[in-house]
């Protein structure tokens, strides 16, 4: 999409930047955020143990260094964080997409119940032992995903207010906890340390193998997600004038949301129910930006993502050392709190 | 005293006290409270007869009239079954009294301690108090069951429930109290507060079976040890709980009759805000997080004798104890599980439908 094109105006309650500068400064933005992840991945392949310097990494990254060092940084630290990576930018485009769709700006798959619909899938999966191959893990996960997101929007349909939204999905997203938590007891003992932790949200111990899993959906939906921002601000202007612009709004919506719960459920199966990126991210981004204007929210929003989530994880493995917390835990300590102010704000205004 | 054949239990139309919410308690509400009685205690020999280990009725009956056939079957029943059904019993009948008081309080049928955050809070607290404290940690004996952390435990769970309460009220006040805001906020406040348990437990390395007990609540190892420790309390605030039940009618007239009585309404709300959350904070330092028992039993009571908190208190108690029985004998009947599946899990299994019931209805 060129950015030349007559941009839609997008309730801001600003005027709408000339769109060529808009660009520069978009780029900018991004360029910089992108230097930022790399630089982050750079150092956070260096800490752990052992440590290794800068120059040190960067030799390895090359090609050269010890083989036990090569190993500890190219199989154990670098897939971790190019899970991070992925994982959080696709929770960030998801989130993204849920919130302009919905027009609700508390909207997030933990909220919606998507996640944890996802989460009782895998988790009945692994401590069944159903014979499923690990590939067919984010196709099952996305069924109930789906189900789960699907209940939650039809029992709100004729309700416009997000909290009420929200307070079903948070409902819903309790009882299956409740599911996760029975299946969790009936399964062996050594399942259910791997399960809680997963069901959390952890990157620890993960490889090639994960990353190799969830990169076709990341590939593939993030594009999509991008390519989709048209349809978004025009969803964003409600309804009626989405439809009097040309667009067959329950359709895009639809697809829309399948679109965020597949990101979802790919991210669910291999990293399990990670919370809050994808509120977080999006709301980062709009204040980033100073604008709602989905073309620029949704890439910033996903370098965004692709930040925070490793930058959580190094918490999670570095803070209170030897014992390494599963991410999901910081997340929820930390997003909770600025959920609550989100509400707050929410609260504040005019029904 | 006429026990009505039918249970009383089973939402029967209340006719006849219906039009009288506020009148003097009459000869039909101790028949009802009688018929009550009547089915919890049921429940308790039920509990007993079909409990954990295995063991047949007979022997059971033998066990309790004093003849054991074994010493198995005596530690069986004397020394897990009754301990364990009487913790139930009390502990649903705390929880129980709980909902009923904050629902009528802040005039929210959602109202509930699980819901409200409170229990969430009062986990963190024991959680913390155990593990800052490790000489709490005893055991009960060689089997290493439970955990226990003496007299104080209650009251250190008590102020965590406390503040997790008030913290979700006063963020929610702002607007009014819409009902439904309230509950929005105290399942995030919960779920940032589970998340705090989580890290203290994974932090211990706690094995994770122990988290999964405190966070969702269990009766699994509960023994006379834990009923030492809960009953004064428990009995203690459930009575204090039924005593109020005057004063909350008096706030139910709303703030400007309450006032014309001479109620200092702020004050009142403040203290029975409080009332409501001491029973939870003893049922919760023994059991863990045990949800939706304080929304299910006074929603039933209140079904059955409207909102007069005279009659609602004492059903809400009775229809609390009579539904963690219920849940942990379900909870027992549950085949292939690897060690008891957690009464907690039951009791949200149960409960999480009906309360997603009541939301979906009040939010149409």
């Amino acid at each position: 999409m060129t950015p030349t094109t007559t941009a839609p105006r997008v309730q801001t309650g600003r005027p709408a930047r000339p769109s060529r500068a808009g660009a520069g400064r978009l780029l900018l933005l991004l360029a910089v955020l992108a230097a930022v992840i790399v630089g982050f991945g750079l150092f956070t392949l260096s800490r752990g143990d052992p440590a290794h310097d800068l120059a040190g990494v960067l030799e390895i990254l090359g090609g050269g260094g010890e083989r036990l060092a090569r190993i500890t940084v190219l199989q154990a630290r670098l897939p971790r964080f190019v899970l991070g990576v992925l994982a959080g930018a696709m929770l960030a485009c998801a989130g993204a997409v849920l919130q302009d769709s919905l027009r609700n700006a508390l909207a997030s798959p933990e909220l919606l119940g998507v996640t944890s619909g996802a989460a009782v899938v895998v988790a009945g999966i692994v401590v069944l032992r159903v014979p499923v191959p690990f590939v067919a893990y984010p196709w099952l996960a996305l069924l109930g995903a789906l189900l789960a997101g699907a209940v939650v929007i039809s029992t709100t349909r004729t309700s416009t207010d997000p909290v009420r939204v929200i307070l079903i999905g948070a409902a819903l997203s309790a009882l299956l906890g409740a599911c996760v938590i029975t299946l969790i007891t009936l399964g062996g003992e050594n399942t259910v340390a791997l399960i809680y932790t997963y069901l959390l949200g952890d990157l620890a111990a993960r490889t090639w193998v994960h990353v190799r899993l969830v990169a076709p959906y990341a590939l593939i939906g993030i594009p999509l997600a991008l390519a989709a921002t048209r349809a978004l601000n025009l969803l964003q202007l409600g309804d009626d004038v989405a439809a009097g612009m040309g667009l067959r709004v329950v359709r895009a919506r639809v697809l829309l949301l399948t679109l965020a719960a597949a990101l979802v459920a790919a991210v669910v199966a291999v990293a399990g129910g990670v919370p809050w990126v994808a509120l977080f991210a999006p709301h980062l981004a709009r204040r980033l930006l100073g604008s709602e204007d989905s073309r620029k929210v949704l890439p910033v929003a996903a370098m965004l993502g692709a930040l925070l989530l490793p930058g959580a994880d190094l918490l999670a493995r570095r803070a209170i050392p030897p014992v390494e917390l599963p991410v999901g835990l910081w997340l929820t300590l930390l997003g909770g709190p600025f959920l609550l102010v989100l509400l707050r704000r929410s609260l504040g205004a005019p029904r | 005293m006429t026990t009505t054949s039918a249970s009383p239990r089973t939402a029967e139309p209340a006719g006849p006290f219906e039009p009288d919410p506020l009148g003097p308690p009459g000869r039909g509400r101790s028949a009802l409270l009688g018929g009550a009685v009547l089915t919890v205690g049921a429940l308790f020999v039920l509990h007993v007869l079909v409990g954990r280990g295995t063991l047949g009725v007979g022997d059971v009956l033998a066990t309790l009239a004093g003849q054991a056939p074994s010493d198995a079957a005596r530690l069986i029943v004397i020394e897990l079954r009754l301990p364990r059904a009487l913790i139930a019993l009390t502990a649903g009948a705390a929880l129980g009294l709980s909902g009923a008081v904050l629902q009528s309080v802040i005039r929210n049928p959602l109202a509930e301690p699980g819901v409200m955050g409170i229990t969430a809070g009062g986990v963190l607290a024991s959680v913390l108090y155990l593990a800052l404290v490790p000489s709490t940690f005893l055991t009960p004996d060689d089997r290493g069951v439970g955990q226990f952390g003496g007299l104080a435990l209650p009251l250190v769970t008590l102020a965590g429930g406390l503040l997790a309460g008030a913290l979700v009220y006063l963020l929610s006040r702002r607007n009014g109290t819409d009902p439904l805001r309230i509950v929005l906020t105290g399942i995030l406040v919960g779920s940032v507060l589970q998340a705090g348990t989580s890290l203290i437990l994974l932090f211990r390395r706690e094995e994770i079976g122990g988290i999964v007990l405190w966070l969702v609540g269990s009766l699994n190892g509960k023994t006379w040890l834990q009923w030492g420790a809960l009953w004064p309390w428990a009995v203690a605030s459930i009575l204090l709980g039924l005593a109020c039940a005057g004063l909350a009618n008096a706030l139910h007239l709303g703030d400007d009759v309450g006032a014309g009585l001479g109620l200092r309404v702020e004050r009142t709300r403040a203290g029975l805000l409080a009332v409501g959350v001491l029973p939870t904070a003893a049922a919760v330092s023994i059991v863990g997080a045990i949800g939706f028992v304080g929304l299910i039993g006074p929603h039933i009571a209140r079904q059955v004798v409207g909102d007069d908190a005279r009659r609602l208190f004492p059903l809400s108690v009775l229809l609390g104890g009579g539904l963690l029985l219920v849940a942990d004998i379900a909870a027992g009947a549950v085949p292939f599980t690897r060690t008891d599946l957690p009464v907690g899990a039951a009791m949200a299994l149960l409960g999480g439908p009906f309360f997603l019931y009541l939301l979906t209805r009040r939010v149409r």
